[in-house]
């Protein structure tokens, strides 16, 4: 690769700082012992002591995560067959259809695809709580895997399929040894996208949502009115050194599977 | 194929640990044997002590939920789906709520406490009997100001938001009936008119406020103020207080020509699943000690004469926030115009924001 212009790091490094600032911002007010955002009278950590002492924000922020991880995970598993059936279907037309419908659902409104969501729920007699909220989160979330698997398979040459066919392998073969490995990059993509999603997912949890159960989304939103404690900002900034932690690990994961491709290979 | 199995096997661990933690949390916050009952109020609007006091006591588990609008918690009762036992809604959103039907009448027979509310806030229009609700807390609108920042202006007059020198330093709230109220007020005619000719002339007004106005804003008020970016502020007197926790040169004023005076009450909604337990929780928070604990905790008036009479003579005796009841006489309830009215208030609104950009 070109190595950078000084021009071009200067301009990388404004765009980083102005998309990191905010974060930094309430990072930074979080250890602020003067109760507001405006001015930093002193160090303190009684707002992160907070968070571990408020059981009910705990709750919500452990159910946030427990949707976040079961929604995306089960709409990975139902996304990634769909991109397959999808990628199989022989009518060209039907093929484009599908996708059509799939694309709609990824640009229609959140406030709609909620709406629709309490209608439904309500109409067919589901409480408001963890399994409509979960069950919301798995429909939004699958059109995402679907996008993100896709070009994966598309690239797949067919040949590869024909070729492990002649060699004798079922078709359950063909899917777990030959089409899942060559498209578990889009995969995982596909389902970190996911996760984030439904992590900060508002306007769709905001409507199914009931009896009690709630996420951190909704649950800051409504504090609203009274003014957001720095409680939220160290909640925050907890949740924000996790994810950069899960990052990291990623990042660390996957040099090494590379790693260890690379040299087996040889 | 092993990689993603691993994965998956790791996510369904982790969410059993979560899952486990969250029972773990629940139970030891949770009191078994009195059954439960769902809490639906404004966010930070309730001194979470009180919900564990009330738990200890009576053995009903409480569930807490938040709202941030009438408006969203009407839509989530109107569903149903949801099993809502009390519920804090404004006085003009209670009216709504009777009329299509979502409360349940009060057995005043199961609140004894209700001899602890000034008798001033019972029997008002929008709920006569208090058949469906029950007073929480209550404000006024008025102006919001911080003397530091102005050259001796004070605001016993609406009118005094007009003065030539306050060039882009008052911001108005963000909400049709307290504007246009505001405009009828200064004129001398009632918040409530349903008079067109009236309405017109106090919205042209308004126009005229156009010079001094630095912007029309919803919660972000509180903020602005407390950090001295505008000097004046029509606003509601909680979150006036609110502004006074942080920055102490901030003041509040009443204007003489009147205001509106309005209400958060505990409601039961037609979801309830528990309306005993409901009404031990109403009961319980008219305590004249929870009332009185409550009001310190959330920072806006309490309606429980009993509470104000063990509260800190300060805070009560604060004509500001405790208008004595002279004072109280040119104040006025919202009534419910309908929605044809309401519908002309917030085209007059529109139009006077339309206004201010040119």
């Amino acid at each position: 690769m070109e190595k950078l212009s000084k021009k071009a790091k200067v301009y990388l490094a404004l765009v980083f700082f102005i998309l990191y600032a905010p974060i930094f911002y309430l990072i930074f007010y979080s250890f602020n012992s003067g109760g507001t955002m405006s001015n930093f009278d002193g160090f303190t950590m009684e707002h992160y002591a907070a968070v571990f002492n408020d059981t009910r924000l705990l709750i919500i922020l452990m159910n946030t995560v427990i949707i976040a991880l079961l929604s995306s995970l089960i709409s990975t598993a139902i996304g990634v067959l769909g991109a397959i059936g999808i990628v199989f279907l022989r009518n060209r037309k039907m093929r484009n259809a599908v996708l059509s419908l799939n694309n709609i659902l990824i640009v229609s409104p959140d406030v709609i695809i909620g709406a629709s969501f309490l209608i439904l729920f309500t109409m067919i007699g589901v409480k408001l709580g963890f399994a409509s909220v979960l069950i919301s989160h798995i429909a939004f979330s699958i059109p995402i895997v679907v996008i993100m698997v896709l070009p994966k398979l598309q690239e797949m040459s067919s040949t590869l399929i024909d070729a492990a066919a002649d060699l004798g392998a079922t078709k359950r073969d063909i899917l777990t040894r030959v089409i899942i490995p060559y498209i578990k990059p889009g995969i995982f993509a596909g389902f970190f996208l996911a996760l984030t999603y439904s992590l900060d997912d508002f306007a769709v949890t905001f409507f199914v949502t009931g009896n009690g159960f709630s996420t951190l989304s909704v649950e800051i939103y409504s504090m609203a009115r009274a003014g957001i404690t720095l409680t939220i900002n160290a909640l925050s900034a907890l949740i924000f050194v996790i994810t950069l932690g899960l990052v990291v690990g990623y990042y660390f994961f996957n040099q090494r599977a590379r790693n260890s491709i690379g040299t087996g290979g040889h | 194929m092993k990689s993603i199995i691993q994965a998956t096997v790791a996510i369904l661990v982790a969410s059993a640990l979560l899952l486990y933690g969250v029972s773990v949390l629940e139970k030891s916050s949770a009191t078994t044997g009195g059954g439960s009952i769902t809490v639906y109020n404004w966010g930070e609007y309730i001194d979470p002590e009180l919900v564990q006091q009330f738990e200890d006591e009576t053995n009903i588990n409480v569930v807490y939920e938040t709202f941030d609008s009438n408006e969203a918690m009407m839509t989530k009762i109107e569903q149903g789906g949801t099993s809502y036992d009390v519920a804090m809604p404004s006085e003009y959103a209670i009216e709504k709520m009777k009329e299509n039907d979502l409360l349940i009448p009060i057995d005043h027979e199961k609140i004894p406490n209700l001899k602890n509310i000034d008798p001033y806030f019972l029997d008002l229009p929008f709920d006569p009997g208090n058949e469906y609700s029950i007073p929480y807390f209550w404000g006024t609108v008025g102006i919001a100001y911080n003397p530091t920042l102005l050259e001796g202006q004070t605001f016993e007059s609406w009118d005094d938001l007009w003065d030539p020198t306050l060039k882009q330093e008052v911001i108005l709230v963000d909400s049709a009936r307290e504007v246009i109220g505001m405009g009828l007020n200064s004129l001398g005619y009632s918040l409530n008119s349903t008079d067109v000719s009236e309405l017109r002339e106090a919205t042209d007004k308004l126009k005229t406020l156009g010079p001094n106005t630095k912007a029309i804003i919803g919660d972000e008020i509180v903020e602005m103020m407390r950090r001295e970016e505008a000097a004046v502020a029509l606003t509601w007197s909680g979150q006036a207080a609110d502004m006074m926790w942080i920055n102490e040169n901030i003041d509040y004023s009443v204007p003489e020509e009147g205001s509106n005076l309005w209400f958060d009450n505990m409601v039961i909604p037609k979801t309830s699943s528990n309306v005993e337990g409901a009404h031990a929780f109403i009961n319980f928070m008219l305590g004249a000690e929870t009332a009185a604990q409550n009001a310190d905790y959330v920072g806006y008036s309490t309606p429980n004469q009993a509470a104000i009479e063990i509260m800190d003579p300060e805070v009560t005796g604060d004509e500001r926030f405790y208008p004595p009841e002279e004072l109280r006489e040119h104040l006025e309830v919202y009534e419910n115009l309908g929605l044809e009215m309401l519908g002309i208030y917030n085209e007059l609104f529109l139009e006077f924001k339309m206004d201010m950009e040119n």
